[in-house]
């Protein structure tokens, strides 16, 4: 039984493509995460909020279709990032407040070990600090005990702490069959919150391959244990590595290459994800992919590559199309190279 | 529209709660005690006083209480929290009315015994009073939700104090004025001409057109209320 259902919904603002039509179902038991920018995160939170009519497409909470009469608010939970609480009350009574106004069945006991909060039961709201008031703020959503939660940047600058207390609550809610979307910019919380990570911007929904480090262990002793001669598969990914887990990114999603403290770092949009091979060895895997070496520590993706800006006669950057604009050292030994490349004489 | 009165009860004790840590509100309330203690010193209290710590109660108490609750809801960010949750715009309305509501009846008793306002024991006139608690509670609301914070809420009170709070002691000063002649026309106004007419045992006539013009103001606000709340609802 699905919780969400997205059908054909785009989002266009003025002439701009905030996200392109997609297709999007998550099914109860679910944890997603949706990468996106800020602009494609408000765009679907003022959508699931009744903020913004859904001209194009559908978006069905469990059974309920989001339309003006806000039905669907009670198969709905959302954590905004910029949620409000109640400062002078205390904790306890915040609690006992969303605990009657959803009229809820929860104990306040299961909620104080769900939360951690027990201890500053009797504080004032206004003195918790930011982790423990985003804890308080979970705490209306597992009293609301929707279908569907929608959580925006949930681990976004909480302590570690309170990230554990997270993903136990996740864990939590996903053994009651519920759907979880974590709505963030950020890999790192959208790998270890979740199971499964879709990158949605202006050039559709992606899925992204990710692969568990442990598992990927496991498989390669199979393979020794049955001694076979693995196949050599022309191999079309680039491994990065975040904690324990390794995603694959397709080339052509990357826009540079870049090594530092002995350690490379391919770089997407606006961040960065440490690699596993040395340049010298991408060098060799990506050249046929129009990857170029322009420089000692940097190798391009030519595809992006909008500009090449010339400072002086013998000072040269490679001006990226990403959002950031990236700007990438070129070489003056290596400008002679890419003349070549780009058959210019 | 459906109430349920748990989540009335609900909201009403948070917001209760939560007022009774916020000085600077509770402090307003002080007002008209202070006015009424103040001419309550005198030997008799003549009635247009009486009428204008009345007017004050309900702007500085049942209006500026109401506004300034619904402000801080949409300034701290709790407003689409509660409108996203199961309580209809009724539950949300209510609870925070129950509580303004409460507050004025008990300081407006406490006013009346200080400057023994003889009167209160004619029915026309407790209606009146309890049409314009309504009313007042009404445009509590609207200034709230026309405002975006405490702050600015206690700024849009002010006109409010001055024209229907103590615009009954400007009356002198608009009579020469034809084109003022219309302020006569606000429920201030009306209530005090009720009152008088109550006093001097007018006919039932006269002061029907009294009561009803205050019912009239009372019925537009809601309207205009409702209609803002409808609107605004999912803009903060």
């Amino acid at each position: 039984m699905s919780v969400l259902k997205m059908i054909d919904v785009e989002k266009h603002c003025q002439d701009r493509v905030i996200f392109p039509s997609f297709q999007l179902e998550v099914a109860g038991g679910n944890v997603i995460a949706l990468l996106s920018s800020t602009d494609v995160r408000q765009a679907l939170l003022n959508m699931v909020a009744g903020k913004e009519l859904i001209y194009n497409g559908e978006i069905w909470i469990k059974n309920k279709k989001i339309t003006r009469n806000r039905s669907h608010f009670s198969e709905l939970g959302v954590l905004f990032l910029n949620e409000g609480v109640y400062e002078r009350l205390c904790v306890k009574d915040h609690l006992l407040f969303y605990k009657r106004l959803y009229d809820s069945k929860l104990t306040m006991e299961s909620v104080y070990q769900l939360t951690q909060l027990s201890e500053k039961k009797y504080a004032q709201v206004k003195e918790l600090s930011y982790s423990e008031v985003r804890r308080l703020q979970t705490a209306k959503l597992l009293f609301g005990d929707p279908s569907l939660f929608i959580l925006e940047e949930p681990d976004q600058n909480v302590d570690l702490e309170t990230k554990g207390i997270l993903l136990n609550i996740i864990s939590f809610l996903q053994k009651k069959g519920k759907g979880i979307v974590v709505l963030t910019g950020n890999m790192e919380s959208a790998i270890t919150l979740t199971d499964k990570i879709y990158r949605l911007d202006e050039k559709g929904l992606q899925e992204m391959d990710m692969k568990d480090d442990r598992s990927g262990k496991e498989e390669t002793d199979l393979l020794v244990e049955r001694n076979e001669v693995p196949i050599p598969m022309p191999f079309q990914k680039i491994p990065t590595k975040v904690n324990e887990k390794i995603i694959l990114f397709d080339p052509s999603e990357v826009d540079y290459i870049e090594s530092y403290s002995g350690q490379s770092h391919v770089h997407i949009g606006e961040e960065a994800f440490p690699c596993v091979f040395t340049l010298n060895k991408l060098e060799a895997k990506l050249t046929s992919f129009g990857f170029f070496r322009c420089h000692r520590s940097y190798i391009v993706n030519l595809q992006k590559v909008r500009e090449v800006i010339t400072w002086t006669r013998n000072s040269y950057s490679l001006k990226l199309e990403n959002k950031v604009g990236s700007e990438i050292p070129l070489s003056k030994n290596k400008m002679a190279e890419l003349k070549d490349l780009l058959e210019l004489k | 529209m459906n109430v349920s009165m748990r989540r009335v009860y609900a909201i009403f004790v948070k917001d209760f709660k939560e007022l009774s840590k916020n000085m600077y509100v509770l402090t307003t309330l002080l007002t008209p005690l202070l006015l009424a203690f103040v001419f309550g010193q005198a030997e008799t209290v003549s009635l247009k006083i009486q009428l204008m710590i009345i007017n004050i109660t309900f702007v500085s108490v049942t209006a500026f209480v109401q506004s300034a609750i619904i402000a801080e809801e949409k300034e701290k960010n709790t407003l689409r929290g509660l409108m996203m949750s199961p309580a209809s715009t009724a539950d949300i309305l209510g609870g925070k009315s129950l509580l303004s509501v409460i507050l004025t009846v008990g300081t407006m008793i406490l006013c009346l015994l200080i400057t023994d306002f003889h009167l209160i024991n004619e029915p026309m006139l407790l209606l009146a009073l309890l049409i314009s608690l309504v009313f007042y509670a009404g445009l509590g609301t609207l200034l709230g939700l026309w405002t975006k914070s405490l702050l600015e809420a206690s700024v849009a009170i002010v006109p409010v104090i001055f024209i229907l709070g103590m615009g009954t002691l400007f009356q002198k000063l608009i009579q020469p004025y034809p084109l003022l002649k219309f302020m006569e026309y606000f429920p201030n106004f009306q209530l005090e001409f009720l009152t008088e007419a109550v006093e001097r045992e007018a006919s039932f006539g006269e002061v029907l057109g009294y009561f009803g013009v205050i019912t009239g103001w009372t019925v537009l606000v809601l309207i205009v209320t409702v209609t803002v709340y409808r609107k605004r609802s999912m803009d903060e």
